[in-house]
């Protein structure tokens, strides 16, 4: 514990079972784990109950009828999820899940154990759905709804980031994400919603992407990559947008267009697609690949993946590649063919350069990238020199959602592995379906909670510190548009001297390009390459 | 009047609660439709011919029918998910594999399903051949005088250590309802009372076994049997009738869990929402008349950006 920055305790409390019947309100809410309320303009766009409230007040205002509303909504939920009654049910508090929450680990707080957290929900199943619940009350681990129990609910169900690590463990199999998800539902009904995830979904619902930028906005970003890559690569890439009869469409989660270090992923994009000669597309209607909507309800997950369909079936594309996210793959894979029935003008999703019949995609018609790339290296499609990397000691992160809603592993491990010399593992525990959260995913990603992240990622930053140290790793890449935004403040709180990436830009450094009259001197992010140029 | 009342009354009627109550919360269960395929994938999905899947990635992360059969054969009678447990040591930040969460569950649930078949031998006249070979086997012939039968012995020490638990280490006690004791202690009771039965005070084994005979084949009679296998009788009929309205239930929950129930085949296989909503938001044309410029101007530039250098 010596070498942790002094801010940070971790204080592990074991309270009775009364004690956690107990709701934890607004007087016991810190500053950094709380959320802030959803704003007004979002919440009448979306049709969510509005009034102003804070969650530091006493008083939440919550509507007159609040708890038949809550309640009616409750059973509504239950008559639509089978996952949803199974595990209210079937949970016999074994613990196999309390230390697999990185939130759990990084703060102590026993609300935290992903148990501890669906029995926040549970409690009030018990009262009011079940008969034991009813009679033996407190006996049977049944509590009344009131409106200390709506903060509790509010307070510990954005400290989750829907990673299902606890599912993983899980000997039924019991997922947290699906539990919180519903639960952030039934607070929504009430008006108890959240700010930073409404924002995204209220700009995704209007203009096509999280960012809320307009059309000229995502081509004028599409425009200020394609000079960058001028820059390294003195190559003048023509990048297609909204074009009809192409035989691709290409979604990537718009912090792609905007932020660092996503830029030079998408920098990678572009140099891989016009090396391929690709018949793609942007869109600017479907110009997200992410769906906050995931985080909230099935409506609002559904409102927003539609676009992609709607937006494949009027460009006349054959199938969809989509790009590096997360919680996009969790819809893509999971939910949006059952959510929006993909249209009939599609066609079998086959690699026009090797092709390779995506059989695994063969319904949705979404592919994504790492399984595109890889098989473009397998056919030897496009040429590499890995040693471009050579300045980087790679390790990779699973992301949550293509690990445990996907179960992407070995693709971009082929693929990393293909364009760069040096890759090392995270320990075991820590990898693969066992993987760690960055500690921002599910909504999360928001500045007033910037301690609750700390300590989520704390699991992850010291796996990360293990490998930095015994290997002298150097880049963290990982296939996730969140990760790339939280890691960087996370590695600087933890004091990692790591930078962060993705997998396309390692693809995008080592790529051998036809064009190309002279040898590169810099990586996509302008770093000298040792050995070659100007020392 | 009371003997016969809670030998013959009192097991059927916690028979037949317990298999109304089971077959009423599976079909309770069952009512709610299932919206979405949500599998945790915990291994290498199926994909290109050329990524490896190993056999555990298969079970981990099905993709068949019978990839998903395997996965659930092995939560339910192996409890696979339990296998792959850590513990986080605060200290060394690290996690270490501990399957004794997993051993002591194995320990119980497998002698205790094993006590059960011993059971068969009170139910059946006469005592079939495969049952007396395996009262030998597990009861280790010859090695004890008398027998001792070895899965009696390791499902009360299971359930031991399985209290233990939730007694003395600080997250599970935490987490631990009064249910989750009674529970326990139900079945520790009715077990000690067994082996109490069987290797301290010597219960007569005629009466029992006239009266488990007549019970099933629906000709009760009471007989004269021992006070202390009168109390046996009745807390296993209390554990019984409580199985349906308690935690109990995950031996039926955990095959109706879409966690572990569905193949992750979702891109190949399109799952149908039997309630999808239709779609609400905006459509193309509506974004179209919103932003109508700046699409024009792309338009303008042949669906093409160009970098300006």
């Amino acid at each position: 514990m010596e070498e942790h920055p002094e801010v940070l305790k971790i204080e592990q409390k074991f309270p009775s079972w009364r004690d956690m019947l107990k709701p934890v309100t607004e007087k016991d809410f810190k500053p950094g784990f709380y959320h802030y309320p959803i704003l007004e303009k979002d919440a009448q766009a979306l049709g969510i109950p509005y009034r102003d409230w804070d969650p530091l007040d006493k008083d939440w205002k919550l509507p007159p009828d609040w708890k038949e509303t809550f309640l009616n909504k409750f059973k509504e939920l239950l008559d639509k999820y089978r996952s949803l009654k199974v595990f209210m049910d079937i949970c016999v508090r074994c613990g196999a899940c309390a230390d697999k929450c990185h939130y759990y680990v990084g703060t102590g707080d026993p609300k935290n154990m992903p148990v501890a957290r669906a029995e926040t929900l549970r409690s009030i199943y018990r009262r009011y759905f079940t008969k034991i619940g009813q009679i033996f009350g407190e006996w049977a681990g049944a509590r009344e709804l009131t409106e200390d129990v709506i903060k509790e609910l509010y307070y510990y169900f954005y400290q989750c980031s829907l990673c299902r690590r606890c599912s993983a463990f899980c000997p039924y199999g019991i997922d947290t994400a699906e539990i919180v998800w519903r639960g952030r539902e039934l607070l929504n009904s009430i008006g108890v919603s959240h700010r930073f995830s409404f924002i995204s979904i209220a700009a995704s619902a209007r203009t096509g992407n999280h960012l809320g930028l307009l059309p000229g906005g995502v081509a004028g970003a599409l425009q200020s990559v394609a000079e960058d890559v001028y820059d390294i690569t003195g190559i003048e890439i023509e990048v297609p947008v909204n074009k009809k009869g192409a035989e691709i469409l290409f979604v990537s989660p718009s912090a792609d267009f905007f932020a660092t270090p996503h830029w030079y992923v998408c920098m990678g994009y572009l140099m891989l697609f016009h090396e391929l000669g690709l018949d793609y597309t942007w869109s600017t209607y479907a110009s997200e690949g992410g769906n906050f909507g995931t985080f909230q309800s099935y409506e609002l997950a559904q409102k927003l993946n539609h676009k992609i369909y709607e937006e494949a079936e009027r460009l006349g594309v054959k199938w969809i590649l989509g790009g590096e996210c997360g919680h996009m793959w969790r819809d893509k894979h999971q939910f949006m063919a059952t959510m929006n029935p993909p249209p009939k003008t599609l066609e079998d999703p086959v690699n026009p350069i090797t092709g390779t019949y995506f059989e695994n995609a063969a319904e949705t018609k979404m592919v994504h990238i790492a399984e595109f790339v890889a098989d473009l290296i397998k056919h030897k499609k496009i040429k590499l020199d890995p040693s471009r990397n050579d300045h980087w000691k790679v390790t990779f992160h699973d992301s949550c959602n293509t690990a445990r809603g996907m179960g992407l592993f070995e693709e971009p491990r082929y693929v990393i592995k293909n364009v760069c010399n040096y890759f090392y593992e995270m320990p075991e525990h820590t990898i693969r379906e066992k993987t760690y959260c960055c500690g921002s995913g599910g909504g999360l990603l928001t500045e007033e909670v910037m301690e609750l992240r700390m300590r989520g990622g704390m699991p992850r930053a010291m796996a990360l510190k293990h490998v930095h140290k015994r290997f002298g790793v150097n880049f963290l890449c990982t296939i996730c548009a969140i990760d790339k935004a939280a890691f960087p403040h996370l590695l600087e709180f933890w004091k990692l001297p790591v930078e962060v990436g993705g997998m396309m830009e390692l693809v995008g450094n080592a790529l051998i390009m036809k064009d190309e009259d002279q040898e590169r001197t810099t990586d996509l992010r302008g770093n000298p390459l040792p050995g070659r140029g100007e020392e | 009047m009371i003997v016969p009342l809670l030998e013959i009354a009192v097991p059927y009627v916690a028979f037949a609660i317990f298999l109304i109550g089971v077959i009423y919360r599976a079909i309770n269960w069952a009512k709610s439709p299932v919206p979405l395929k949500i599998p945790t994938t915990c291994g290498q999905q199926y994909t290109l011919p050329f990524i490896r899947r190993t056999i555990y990635d298969r079970f981990d992360s099905p993709y068949t029918k019978w990839e998903t059969i395997g996965r659930m054969f092995f939560e339910v009678f192996f409890f696979r998910s339990l296998f792959r447990n850590t513990r986080y040591y605060y200290t060394r930040h690290e996690h270490r594999d501990t399957r004794f969460l997993w051993f002591f569950a194995i320990l119980f649930h497998w002698s205790f399903l094993l006590v059960l078949i011993s059971h068969l031998r009170f139910f059946l006249e006469p005592v079939p051949g495969w049952l007396e070979f395996y009262m030998e086997v597990s009861g280790l012939k010859g090695a004890f005088v008398p027998e001792i039968y070895i899965p009696g012995i390791t499902a009360f020490v299971g359930l031991l250590c399985l209290f233990g638990r939730r007694l003395f280490l600080g997250k599970e006690r935490t987490i631990s309802l009064p249910s989750d004791y009674l529970a326990l202690i139900l079945l520790i009771s009715v077990i000690a009372t067994g082996l109490l039965m069987r290797y301290i005070i010597k219960v007569p084994i005629e009466p029992v076994k006239e009266l488990a005979i007549g019970l099933v084949t629906f000709h009760p009679v009471a007989t004269d049997v021992h006070p202390l296998f009168l109390l046996h009788l009745l807390l296993a009929c209390t554990a019984l009738a409580y199985f349906p309205f308690s935690k109990l239930m995950h031996a039926a929950g955990v095959l109706f869990s879409p966690t572990r129930n569905m193949p992750n085949d979702n891109r190949a296989r399109t799952h149908v929402n039997p309630w999808n909503p239709p779609y609400k938001g905006i459509t193309w044309q509506e974004y179209y008349e919103m932003y109508k410029d700046q699409l024009d101007e792309i338009a303008e530039e042949g669906y093409k950006v160009r970098p300006e250098v």
